[in-house]
């Protein structure tokens, strides 16, 4: 890795990451890589190592091992340089309680340097404006609601225009319109060049925002792609099929049940002559499944794959991790 | 939205500390009208009713006006060492820690600048209001020193180093609020400290442990005395003083102030090197291996240079401060110290030498967590050993050193107080080296295996177990005579007592009680037995741990959770 900040390349380069707590490994030998002028969200249940990642690439913790570049620039060796170009928003911002919001922003950005105290204050103006919070400018930050506080770091986050951003669940506690205002300030940020790696529970908006998504479970990257590409990964291990028969078979679920693959047939409703099923295959053993079906003599009238949600494959995964070690299945 | 780099124009250099980001901060939030109005008035009244009270009360006839106006002086001073060192010391700690409590301190951490711009920026930013406390009772000061005609030489004297002292404090609550997490603590911690500073080691220093007088304004404060009071107080005070020699380390003569500010920029560098450390890389331990074991003999070497000249006068001995009532009550004969104050005071250094090394361990040591990353990064870059000097490297070689400088420095100065003049003749036995050597090698090792294998937690709690046996034989010592030779026994249990059992069993001067000379000596041979076995074990069992530590991070690459 190079010195020097760079524009080409990655905006983050991160190889083998590893982070150790005692025995529990956190982080567990990670290579990713986010081009400059992406927003890229990086989702995982709790515990699945995203927050741990993050304090590594914000310069706040040391890893066990592994190499991390921002914009070029050495992280774990050239802390001070890559703390320039950086902005970092960790998760439940904290705000100093004996400052007003607008001395909050100048404080930081008199230690980014940026410039005198008539351009100080004009940036700081500026970043509350973008965060709309200029009517709250002379406020006490203890006296902000959630909502602003967040918003408030956020406009911190901004001051001294990182190169990459890295963001902690940065919605939460934002109401609805701010959301979307935060939405359109990510990919407004991104355009401009700068590369944006964000967290957030709400699987469902960060997939509207986010350029390209990285699934992170127990320290390891699952799959990394844009949100189809995705989706598609983790949820070809398991999926749900709906099969419609014209007449009514009642051997037809006992027979499935005996399927390889088939993982559980969940409903079996005779009203609407409807199949419900859980099946883990590839798309190879799906067909055969359906032609297995027709060499039945059931009459298929529908067979339909529902594709997974993000909400989905995450509840399944965490599912996963909760149940003991040995019975877990698919991925 | 621009994206070019982040600053505009470079940081102003970290001497313009009133340029500094941090200091400004402070001086923005603390400075505020309101609270800092209640504050000031506060202590103008303070300020006032002593100076006009204390000014009034001395206005007798015969006094002259200069030496009217001195006498508040002292008052005044001991209201900015409550503002500066007690209040100020612990509004670092507690700021500090409250900061990290809260998680603001992260965005701090983030800011590009140096480590040392940053421990500047805390150091004069957090007890701003406390510093403009300090400058509102200057004018009471200053007309005390102007009108008193206090010659200017002790005046800079005293409150240069009433300043670097304040300095040295707050740097030392920095540090507190810096490693304690609970902000009440570290409060009462730092402030704690400086009443140790004040009350106990003034009381050290005349068991000969003479250096950690210099870490306060003592020195310096009496020897500027006479100036400080009346002139009629101040030269009885000057024709006590005169019995009282400069500073002397080894062979040099030194004036208390130079000493004084020398042992505290020392010790300001110190803290300094501690506070870079954690700000450059959060995990660090405060002092690395080379530099705590570098301090353990730069404080062993001050302790031995600063008391082994004072042998031959005998300022040494405790009760050489009775010199003159002695005399008095003995109708003129020549005062000598008691060989019981020479065990007591040979003791005291073992204690300390002890304590030191307890400290240093502290310091340096890794914890198991620590211990797995480093072996991990080590396996991962493909080297077969941590480098020695490393933080998650084993402490052992580190505390062998620091045990043979203990032991050789605790010889020295007791070899040196046994073969004066005042105890002609007396010969220091070699085996008290080995005696020695034995208590700091039981203690130190013990201490070192407990906390590298078993944590933190464990080593405290056997800290705090090792004074129970001291309490209880005090307990059973106080409550009858006959039961003194199982308060000996019980108290020996500790290894805070081993030092002084060490010099009563060994050194040939001591008049002891009976009780005493049979009791001591075998509780302290047994239980030194008991410790070095305990000691062997620990270690036995610390280095199969580390091995397994090595192993699992050497031998494959398998460190997934699923392989646990």
């Amino acid at each position: 890795m190079t010195g020097k900040a760079e524009t080409s390349g990655a905006a983050i380069e991160i190889r083998d990451l590893r982070v150790d707590y005692g025995d529990f490994v956190a982080v567990n030998d990670i290579n990713l890589s986010v081009p400059y002028g992406e927003v890229y969200g990086l989702v995982g249940p709790n515990g699945a190592g995203k927050t741990s990642t993050f304090r590594v690439l914000a310069t706040l913790m040391e890893p066990t091992y592994g190499e991390v570049a921002l914009a070029g620039i050495d992280a774990l060796e050239e802390k001070e340089e890559a703390r320039r170009i950086l902005g970092y928003m960790p998760d439940l911002a904290p705000v100093p309680a004996d400052l007003k919001a607008w001395e909050f922003l100048d404080f930081y950005a008199d230690t980014h340097a940026l410039g005198t105290a008539s351009e100080r204050k004009a940036r700081v103006d500026e970043c509350l404006e973008i965060v709309s919070l200029s009517d709250q400018r002379n406020s006490w930050c203890k006296q902000l609601s959630r909502g602003q506080t967040q918003r408030l770091v956020l406009a911190k986050t901004l001051l001294h225009r990182p190169k990459v951003m890295i963001l902690d669940e940065p919605a939460s506690g934002l109401d609805p319109l701010s959301r979307r205002e935060l939405r359109h300030s990510l990919q407004g940020i991104a355009k401009d060049g700068a590369s944006v790696l964000v967290s957030s529970h709400i699987l469902s908006e960060l997939a509207e925002m986010c350029s390209s998504l990285c699934v992170m479970n127990q320290g390891k990257i699952l799959a990394a792609g844009t949100a189809d590409e995705v989706r598609r990964e983790l949820g070809r291990s398991e999926r749900k099929i709906t099969v419609v028969v014209l007449e009514r078979c009642d051997e037809i679920a006992a027979w499935l049940e005996r399927q390889e693959g088939v993982l559980e047939v969940a409903e079996f409703e005779t009203n609407d002559q409807q199949i419900t099923l859980r099946f883990t295959g590839d798309d190879r053993q799906q067909a055969d499944l359906l032609t297995g079906m027709i060499q039945q003599g059931v009459a298929v009238k529908a067979f339909e794959e529902e594709s997974s949600s993000f909400e989905d494959i995450l509840v399944k995964i965490a599912e996963d991790n909760r149940k003991p070690e040995g019975t877990t299945n698919g991925n | 939205m621009a994206t070019e780099g982040s600053a505009l124009n470079g940081h102003p250099p970290t001497w313009k500390i009133w340029e500094n980001p941090i200091v400004r901060r402070y001086a923005r939030s603390r400075l505020r009208p309101r609270s800092l109005g209640v504050a000031l008035l506060i202590t103008l009244m303070l300020a006032a009713f002593l100076f006009f009270t204390i000014r009034a009360m001395a206005d007798r006839p015969g006094m002259s006006r200069s030496d009217v106006a001195r006498v508040p002086l002292i008052a005044l001073l001991v209201l900015q060492g409550l503002i500066l060192f007690v209040l100020a010391t612990g509004q670092m700690a507690a700021a500090m820690t409250a900061e990290a409590d809260e998680g603001v301190i992260d965005y701090q951490r983030l800011a590009p600048m140096t480590p040392l711009a940053k421990v500047i920026g805390y150091l004069f930013g957090l007890p701003i209001r406390e510093y403009v406390l300090f400058l509102a009772t200057m004018p009471f000061t200053l007309f005390c020193l102007v009108r008193g005609q206090v010659p200017m030489e002790f005046a800079l004297q005293l409150y240069g180093v009433f300043l670097v002292a304040a300095v040295l404090y707050h740097l030392t609550g920095l540090v507190a609020g810096t490693v304690l997490k609970n902000r009440r603590w570290a409060f009462l911690s730092s402030m704690g400290l400086v009443f140790v500073l004040y009350t106990i080691v003034p009381q050290a220093s005349k068991m000969g442990l003479v250096y950690f007088k210099y870490v306060t304004i003592e020195p310096v404060f009496k020897e500027c005395l006479p100036h400080l009071l009346p002139r009629a107080a101040g030269a009885g005070v000057q024709t006590l003083q005169n019995l009282v020699p400069p500073a002397r380390f080894f062979n040099l003569d030194l004036p208390q102030a130079v000493f004084t500010l020398g042992t505290q920029f020392v010790l300001i560098g110190v803290l300094i090197v501690m506070l870079w450390r954690r700000w450059h890389r959060a995990e660090s331990h405060l002092l690395g291996k080379f530099g705590a074991t570098g301090l353990f003999a730069w404080v062993q070497v001050m302790l031995l240079g600063n008391a082994l000249p004072l042998i031959e006068r005998g300022d040494v001995f405790p009760s050489s401060a009775m010199r003159r009532y002695f005399q008095f009550r003995e109708g003129g004969q020549e005062w000598a110290p008691e060989p019981i104050e020479t065990v007591f005071m040979a003791g005291a250094f073992g204690l300390v030498t002890l304590l030191m090394l307890w400290l240093m361990i502290s310091l340096m040591t890794p914890n198991r967590d620590r211990q797995i990353r480093g072996w991990r990064r080590t396996r991962k870059l493909g080297q077969r050993s941590l480098s020695i000097g490393s933080d998650p490297a084993t402490t052992f070689p580190w505390v062998a050193i620091m045990v043979m400088m203990g032991a050789g420095g605790w010889f020295w100065f007791t070899k040196e107080v046994i073969e004066s003049d005042w105890f002609g003749g007396t010969e220091m036995p070699i085996e008290a080296l080995g005696a020695f050597a034995l208590v700091l090698t039981a203690g130190s090792f013990g201490y070192h295996a407990l906390l590298e294998g078993k944590g933190s937690r464990a080593a405290a709690l056997c800290a705090i177990l090792g004074a129970a046996p001291l309490l209880l034989g005090t307990v059973l010592a106080v409550t009858s005579q006959g039961l003194w030779p199982l308060a000996i026994w019980v108290m020996g249990i500790s290894p805070l007592a081993g030092p002084l059992y060490a010099t009563a069993t060994v050194l040939p001067v001591a008049d002891l009680h009976p009780d005493l000379v049979r009791g001591v000596p075998r509780a302290f041979w047994f239980w030194q037995l008991v410790a070095c076995l305990g000691t062997v074990d620990l270690l036995a069992r610390l280095r199969r741990s580390r091995r397994a530590i090595a192993q699992s991070s050497l031998s494959d690459g398998d460190h997934s959770p699923a392989g646990k």
